[in-house]
């Protein structure tokens, strides 16, 4: 087919009047003339729009929505619910995590605090403290004995059974067991309450409270407590207390025979001589002692 | 286009767009079946899906959804027949002027030479062709409508063209 392109420009309404009658001249233009003119005029079917809107609009048809996946919030919120709990479980548990060091009979513990003091664990005891508000709060519960050397800072305060012990920065000793409570101030100035009194300590001085009774002490010059060098020094001390010191830095059991407990016992004994430490005790206060099977057993000399 | 998408969904618009397209997409389905019934149907079911899809159809490419739903529907339904398409009763001779009974029944003949020529132009091509004939569509709006290029739309009037003359001719 001659002028191709200028036929279809022509059906497509792009030629000019000018190009038409150009186009006119083409040999075979008639016939494509008449097709063009004949085809227009096919008969298609006339819709009436607005007819066949009605009946479709009798269809009755429905949107189908669009798909919506429900979110399953009953569950979402099950889980984060067990979240909350687990994170803030998590979160006191961890957080708020008690650091807790703790003594067998026999035995002694050094360690640092989150500020750097410095803690000597003597035997049985143990200390429990909140590592993580250490900065903001420098509190701490004994059982026991301990010897602290305290950093400058805040109030660092120690908590017994029978008394708090309030300092700033100071190197001190709290020894509390059963019926006995005694604080011994080394440097610096210590702050006693118990009960309703608060004493201030200062080096040398030492507060002491044998079965709720504020007892007198007399002042020491030793510059750390005696247990740091493997001894357990005692001043008018009642024996019972001093037995139970032996019991616990050597794993031992003492009975006693007809002996006054409550008498006074003025020494020292050794934490490293088992033989030794128990004549220190008995010889003194003129006792003797046997040894039957895993018991230990003091009894009057003169008896025997 | 200013407006939203989703506009397909609102009655008064789709209605709108009903109204307008009507026409031509039953003429396009009549050039596909030959059957004015068949194709109103088609044309009404394809609208259906339309607008039970509405949702989901982009705005902007509504129209071919339109005509290809039509093809599918077509294809899937109608029986594929020889595609014999009626000259309007009014239709005027090309030489309104001359009056002669011999150029009248000369012209009756062509009519119906190209009747048949027609009915045997490829489904492909007829739609194209009578797409710009009756509906006095641009090749451009042909190939939107039917999602080809327009160099396609041109090559299938091309061809058509070459064949109805050839069989006018040698009839």
């Amino acid at each position: 087919m001659k002028k191709e392109k200028e036929i279809l420009k022509w059906l497509n309404g792009e030629l000019s009047d000018r190009e038409i009658e150009d186009l006119k001249q083409s040999e075979d233009f008639h016939t494509l003339e008449k097709i063009a003119h004949y085809s227009a005029h096919l008969d298609t079917p006339k819709i009436d729009a607005q007819e066949a809107l009605a009946a479709f609009k009798n269809r009755n048809l429905t949107k189908k929505k669009p798909k919506v996946r429900p979110l399953y919030f009953k569950t979402i919120y099950k889980v984060a619910a067990i979240f909350v709990v687990l994170l803030t479980s998590a979160y006191f548990l961890f957080s708020n995590s008690t650091q807790s060091f703790e003594t067998g009979i026999a035995q002694t513990k050094t360690f640092k605090l989150p500020d750097n003091s410095k803690v000597l664990l003597n035997a049985s005891s143990k200390i429990t403290f909140n590592e993580k508000n250490w900065n903001q709060q420098r509190d701490l519960t004994l059982e026991g004995e301990a010897y602290f050397q305290v950093q400058k800072g805040k109030t660092f305060s120690v908590k017994t059974a029978d008394g708090i012990v309030k300092v700033l920065g100071t190197h001190f000793d709290v020894k509390q067991r059963d019926n006995y409570y005694e604080v011994s101030c080394f440097e610096g100035l210590v702050s006693v309450t118990y009960k309703n009194t608060t004493v201030k300590l200062p080096p040398g001085k030492s507060f002491r409270v044998i079965n709720n009774r504020i007892e007198k002490t007399d002042d020491f010059d030793a510059e750390t407590p005696s247990w740091l060098q493997k001894e357990s020094s005692f001043n008018q001390i009642p024996l019972h207390q001093v037995i139970a010191e032996l019991q616990r830095q050597y794993g031992i059991k003492i009975e006693t025979e007809k002996i006054d407990t409550t008498q006074l016992f003025t020494g020292s004994f050794t934490h490293t001589n088992q033989k030794t430490a128990l004549e220190s005790v008995t010889i003194p206060l003129r006792l003797s002692y046997k040894i039957k099977g895993k018991t230990i057993i003091f009894y009057k000399y003169e008896v025997q | 286009m200013p407006e939203k998408k989703n506009s397909l969904c609102e009655e008064s618009y789709f209605s709108d767009f009903y109204i307008k397209n009507i026409q031509s997409a039953t003429n396009f389905a009549y050039y596909k079946s030959g059957d004015s019934e068949a194709a109103l149907d088609l044309v009404q079911e394809a609208f259906a899906k339309i607008w039970e899809n509405c949702s989901q159809i982009d705005f902007t490419k509504v129209k071919t959804y339109l005509f290809t739903s039509i093809n599918n529907l077509f294809l899937n339904s109608v029986k594929h027949q020889k595609v014999v398409l009626a000259f309007a009763k009014d239709t005027p001779p090309q030489d309104k002027t001359n009056q002669s009974p011999e150029y009248l029944l000369e012209e009756e003949e062509f009519k119906i030479k190209l009747q048949n020529a027609i009915a045997s132009l490829s489904q492909a091509q007829r739609e194209v062709f009578l797409m710009n004939r009756i509906d006095g569509k641009k090749y451009r709006e042909i190939a939107k409508i039917l999602g080809i290029s327009q160099k396609a739309v041109e090559k299938r009037m091309s061809a058509a063209l070459k064949i109805l003359k050839e069989q006018i001719e040698n009839i």
